[in-house]
């Protein structure tokens, strides 16, 4: 593991140490939130899942119908029927903050009547594949929703589960490399010192013994 | 109103023409580039919320393509058109019946949220 390019003194010592704690109170803030976002993030797929299957279903029969219905006519008189559509609809969104994700909640709102063209050029056909439509819109939309909720915490888990592992894997391994070898360098630095000193001493103390040993000798 | 936002749909004429007796806005197109370009232009749609302050929101909440379409978008397209919350933009099995494009884009996103597709069969 690569070391931080720091000087091995004791400041430095302590801003690391600060510098670790609060890398790893991170790591665990985000790993939580990784945590949290991956129960919603499970829920919310597998509901996805079952639903598009549904709606992929429902809507290929819709088509087929439609299809059909559409087949029996000619294209002037079915697009002169659907010209001006008096159904309207409209979606109210609100969103929901899940860990710091909004996510958008939809809710449809429809109005007016489908069925507004004149009868006598249109076939029945076109009628019943036409409610199949509004039949299997509200899941359609609420798809939409869950699909989209799904993209969006999608999105933040990647960015989370990154952050997550660059703390785990980089920083935390660096810092902690980096503290020990500047421990151990002023560990070094100490023992250097007493041993100097040591030496000084056991010097000093040599030389007043030969001088009280001179002095000895000449009485 | 405040929350109240559109739908649209973009896709070949007769995917698009049952949507539209819905009363979805309805957007013609054949091509994927063509998709792309109307999927921008819509994006780029703002109502004005609050003139004092100039808050914008998105015309449209949803906007659905068909699968034949929306599977040739880019993904640098397509990741610049879904950033923001809104609009979400779903592929819906068109006219010509599903393509299982649907299912592989969950497949995607799953990969994207835990590194593999758990769900995969």
């Amino acid at each position: 593991m690569a070391r931080l390019n720091v000087n091995p003194t004791r400041m430095e010592l302590l801003n690391l140490k600060t510098r670790t704690k609060s890398a790893k109170r991170g790591h665990k803030l985000l790993k939580d939130k990784q945590d949290g976002l991956m129960k919603t993030f499970m829920e919310i797929v597998k509901e996805a899942k079952s639903l598009r299957k549904e709606v992929e279903e429902k809507l290929s029969k819709a088509f087929k119908n439609f299809m059909q219905a559409s087949s029996m006519m000619t294209p002037e008189v079915l697009e002169s029927a659907l010209l001006y559509p008096s159904a309207k609809v409209e979606l109210e969104v609100k969103t929901k903050n899940v860990m710091s994700v909004y996510i958008p909640y939809f809710n449809l709102k429809q109005e007016g009547d489908i069925l507004n063209y004149g009868y006598l050029q249109t076939s029945g056909e076109l009628d019943i594949s036409l409610s199949a439509f509004q039949e299997l819109f509200p899941s359609l939309i609420k798809l939409a929703e869950i699909e989209k909720q799904a993209e969006r915490l999608a999105a933040e888990l990647e960015t989370t589960r990154r952050r997550v592992n660059a703390l785990e894997h980089k920083l935390i391994p660096d810092l902690e490399d980096t503290l020990k070898f500047i421990t151990m360098k002023l560990d070094e630095a100490e023992r250097a010192t007493k041993v100097g000193t040591m030496r000084v001493k056991a010097m000093i103390e040599a030389a007043e013994a030969a001088e009280a040993a001179e002095a000895a000798a000449a009485v | 109103m405040k929350n109240n936002y559109s739908i649209a749909i973009v896709g070949n004429k007769e995917t698009i023409l049952g949507f539209k007796a819905l009363g979805l806005k309805t957007f013609n197109a054949n091509t994927t580039e063509e998709t792309v370009k109307i999927l921008f232009e819509l994006k780029k749609q703002e109502i004005v919320v609050d003139e004092k302050t100039g808050e914008t929101k998105p015309e449209y909440a949803i906007i659905f393509v068909t699968e034949d379409l929306a599977m040739g978008i880019s993904k640098d397209d397509y990741k610049k058109l879904s950033q923001q919350a809104l609009p979400a933009i779903v592929p819906v099995p068109g006219s010509k019946g599903a393509t299982n494009y649907g299912i592989r884009r969950i497949g995607q996103i799953v990969e994207q949220a835990v590194g593999s597709d758990i769900f995969k069969e």
